[in-house]
């Protein structure tokens, strides 16, 4: 039997920081943390770039192949900055809802890496962002997708106890030892302190917890194909016609093959001029012509009823970044740790001290993008163009973000 | 068969008032080490007897008649050539002289390629290169426009693009200078080649052993000559700043040079006159332990076509903020890079790095690590790939 194929995208932008001093810091005028300037010009350039275009080709393709449907994961940061700089491009995600054919996923609100920090704070986050998609979208999300695919035994659970049926998580070669990422999988069965279960029922998103939840592994190799390899002139695999790549995901076998990316794959990553957009709307129609259908998570995991489900196990922590597919990316350094560190040891005061401003803001400062600017991992080979930074260095990034957390640290009066 | 390289030079140690001597030697001895046979010539009093002060073999000597005041602001104050300059008013006269004595103790030898350190010594490497018919390299270590802040003296900009014309290769120590070479000398950019300068601090004191810096009141550094090029009025400014927000940094300003009387009057203008210490010239060991206090160092330099300096502080384990206009801005990746004139920000890190100890912890343990392999040994492999392709296409 084909495989069925399932296509998800990550849609999200953080909240860039801007260049404020330390004199700024503990002025009776709170400074904006936030470059509105540089992210409101980044946002339009994706949208034109990438979420129009190809929000407008997939509802032609919608309406051309009935049975073709993708999922998207739209991160509350995201969906705020449509609210702000882009409603054109949120009243685009509208229709393409109302099409049928788009499931949407839950997340964090902020796209943050409270999973790793403070439970609370993740259940207060995906409720608040399952909030915001049954409201903007009439559709209550029953499959989890954490910040860039972090994923741990650990989360899988909390995630069931959520009330989610499915997480999607990063096919990581370790931890199939041998397997085909293209089958659901099963976390080994866990328990929580009681008092976390306690509170993890008192946040729930959802009304009731899981029995059950299936873990959707990332195939990372054709998945990659697109994101990363598409138009890299250097591969055998160039250039990457849609015939090919539907033989290959037939070689690959299985029962779905799980193609995860970031939605501005499309566009921003892989420029139009690549052919990236003809690759997309030559897809539904081979698949349609090679007998292969499209599902979406929740669809995968309706239709995978059987019972001894392999278990994937992960014990430490995998996500979908770098090669390395652990936190390296966010939790590599000093600067990233001391930083990390700060922001949550703010959490209680934050709390206690109920302004609404000044928690929005804590929590925009909790995006991953912030920590991944950071990062120092690949800094040394000088190959700036291994990170997407909006700043000149990692010591920038710091800097910034530092001056912000002192900044809100100094308008809690409980500290 | 190893390569023979005929090397003119005008800075070397102990008689060097900045970079280019320092380079010069660490290429000369990068070069020995991959076998270049390296015959340098060096400009040297006539009435000097006595042993070579260059410790390295086959140096020649362009013995100049009247070497006016050479060599006054080496580093070495106690060196009996006190009298001499390198530079001076005569500077054109020497080098006139430098260019005929060398081209007269060069002529019999047979080098595979010729090789010329700055403008002072190109009219003879291109001479030279025609007599001996082999292929001319540039070496750019500074260039006028970085030393008078873009207002070149016409004739020197001159003998700077005639060296640059006639040159196969020119080796600049940055794509900081490449730039400038392309944009303000009109040369080709791909007649340049980028090799970036090195270090060779091996007594540097390993960062673990440091001082713990949290004893004494924090220590910032600006250390080089007091010359226009390397703006040390923008570290008053900054200490200024620096100074409104943190009233216990103490500046030390390490270094003598022209605007070394004006830059005190300045400093007590500005209120500086208890935080700010000038030390005027200084020692090696004077400044290894000045680096082994400092909690940051900065290099706000105008225009800098390398800046050693700041990886001296790097390998003492020092966080280091320079400016953007530098070309070690392109291979410091642990540290802060500013624009020369942006005060505001600068004092901004200092502070930064003043307040949060884990920033300053990985600056101090990631920037030498990263700069390891910037040898003078593995600089010097370029250089001999350069010349084996020069050579070959002769």
């Amino acid at each position: 039997m084909n495989p069925s194929i399932c296509l998800y995208f990550q849609v999200h932008q953080p909240y860039r920081l801007r260049d404020i001093r330390i004199t700024d810091i503990g002025k009776t005028e709170m400074p904006d943390y936030f470059d509105h300037e540089k992210n409101r010009t980044v946002f339009r350039k994706v949208a034109e770039k990438c979420y129009l275009p190809a929000n407008a080709l997939l509802e032609e393709l919608f309406h051309t192949y009935p049975g073709f449907s993708v999922a998207f994961s739209l991160s509350g940061t995201f969906i705020d900055q449509c609210r702000e700089y882009g409603p054109d491009v949120l009243a685009s995600f509208q229709r393409l809802n109302r099409t049928g054919h788009v499931e949407f996923l839950a997340e964090t609100y902020h796209h943050s890496l409270s999973s790793l920090v403070s439970t609370e704070e993740f259940c207060e986050q995906v409720t608040k962002h399952v909030q915001t998609i049954r409201a903007l979208f009439s559709q209550t999300p029953s499959v989890f997708r954490n910040t860039e695919l972090i994923y741990s035994n650990h989360i899988a659970h909390i995630a069931r106890l959520m009330g989610f049926t499915g997480i999607l998580a990063e096919g990581t070669d370790h931890l199939l030892r041998g397997r085909s990422p293209n089958i659901p999988f099963v976390p080994p069965s866990f328990r929580l302190p009681s008092d976390q279960e306690k509170m993890i029922r008192h946040h729930r998103p959802l009304p009731a917890r899981g029995r059950h939840i299936t873990v959707l592994l990332k195939n990372y190799r054709l998945s990659d194909d697109i994101a990363f390899r598409f138009s890299d002139r250097s591969w055998t695999g160039f250039p990457l016609r849609a015939e090919t790549f539907t033989d290959w995901i037939l070689a690959s076998a299985g029962h779905t093959v799980n193609l995860f990316m970031d939605y501005e794959t499309f566009g921003e990553h892989q420029w139009a001029d690549t052919g990236i957009f003809d690759f997309l709307r030559t897809l539904p129609r081979i698949w349609q012509e090679q007998g292969l259908q499209t599902k979406t998570p929740s669809a995968v995991i309706r239709d995978w009823n059987q019972r001894n489900t392999d278990v994937y196990d992960a014990h430490s922590v995998i996500s979908w970044a770098d090669m390395e597919r652990d936190l390296s990316a966010w939790q590599g350094n000093q600067i990233q740790n001391a930083a990390l560190e700060h922001l949550y040891a703010l959490e209680d005061a934050i709390k206690q001290e109920g302004a609404t401003t000044l928690l929005e803001i804590w929590r925009r400062l909790q995006t991953s993008d912030h920590f991944y600017y950071m990062c120092t991992k690949y800094w040394n080979d000088g190959d700036v163009h291994k990170y997407f930074s909006p700043y000149d260095s990692p010591y920038e990034a710091y800097r910034r973000y530092s001056h912000a957390l002192h900044d809100l640290q100094y308008r809690l009066p409980t500290l | 068969m190893s390569i023979h390289t005929l090397m003119f030079g005008w800075e070397y140690p102990p008689f060097h008032t900045g970079g280019l001597g320092i380079a010069c030697q660490g290429i000369v001895r990068g070069l020995r080490h991959h076998d270049v046979h390296v015959t340098l010539v060096l400009p040297y009093p006539n009435q000097e007897k006595g042993t070579s002060p260059f410790p390295e073999e086959d140096v020649c000597f362009a013995r100049l008649t009247k070497m006016t005041g050479a060599y006054a602001s080496r580093s070495v104050q106690s060196h009996s050539y006190k009298e001499h300059m390198l530079y001076d008013d005569n500077l054109g006269q020497s080098i006139e002289e430098y260019t005929a004595k060398s081209l007269e103790v060069t002529k019999h030898i047979h080098p595979h390629i010729v090789h010329c350190h700055d403008w002072m010594t190109y009219e003879a490497g291109s001479r030279s290169a025609r007599h001996h018919r082999t292929p001319l390299v540039a070496h750019i270590h500074a260039t006028e426009l970085d030393r008078t802040n873009f207002c070149p003296d016409p004739w020197i900009f001159e003998r700077e693009q005639q060296g640059f014309i006639s040159a196969d290769k020119i080796i600049a120590v940055s794509h900081y200078t490449k730039n400038i070479l392309a944009q303000h000398y009109g040369i080709a950019p791909d007649k340049i080649h980028v090799i970036h300068n090195a270090h060779h601090l091996v007594d540097a004191a390993p960062p673990l052993l440091r001082n713990n810096p949290s004893k004494h009141p924090p220590l910032v550094l600006f250390l080089g000559r007091l010359t226009v090029q390397k703006n040390p009025e923008q570290f008053l400014h900054v200490a200024q700043r620096v100074h409104a927000s943190s009233p216990d940094v103490q500046f030390v300003m390490a270094g003598d040079g022209p605007a070394f009387t004006h830059l005190i009057d300045r400093a007590c203008a500005m209120g500086l006159e208890n935080c700010m210490v000038f030390t005027g010239k200084i020692t090696t060991p004077e400044v290894q332990c000045l680096f082994q206090k400092a909690s940051c160092f900065v290099m706000p330099s105008f225009s800098e076509p390398f800046g050693l300096v700041a990886l001296e502080a790097i390998a003492h384990g020092v966080p280091v903020i320079i400016s953007k206009q530098s070309g070690a801005s392109e291979v410091i990746r642990h540290g802060f890079a500013v624009d020369f004139w942006d005060a505001d920000k600068m004092a901004d890190c200092i502070l930064t790095i003043l307040r949060d100890g884990s920033l300053a912890g990985q600056l101090r343990s990631e920037a030498p690590h990263a700069i390891r392999n910037l040898t003078w040994k593995t600089q010097a492999g370029q250089i001999v790939a350069l010349y084996k392709t020069l050579t070959h296409t002769a």
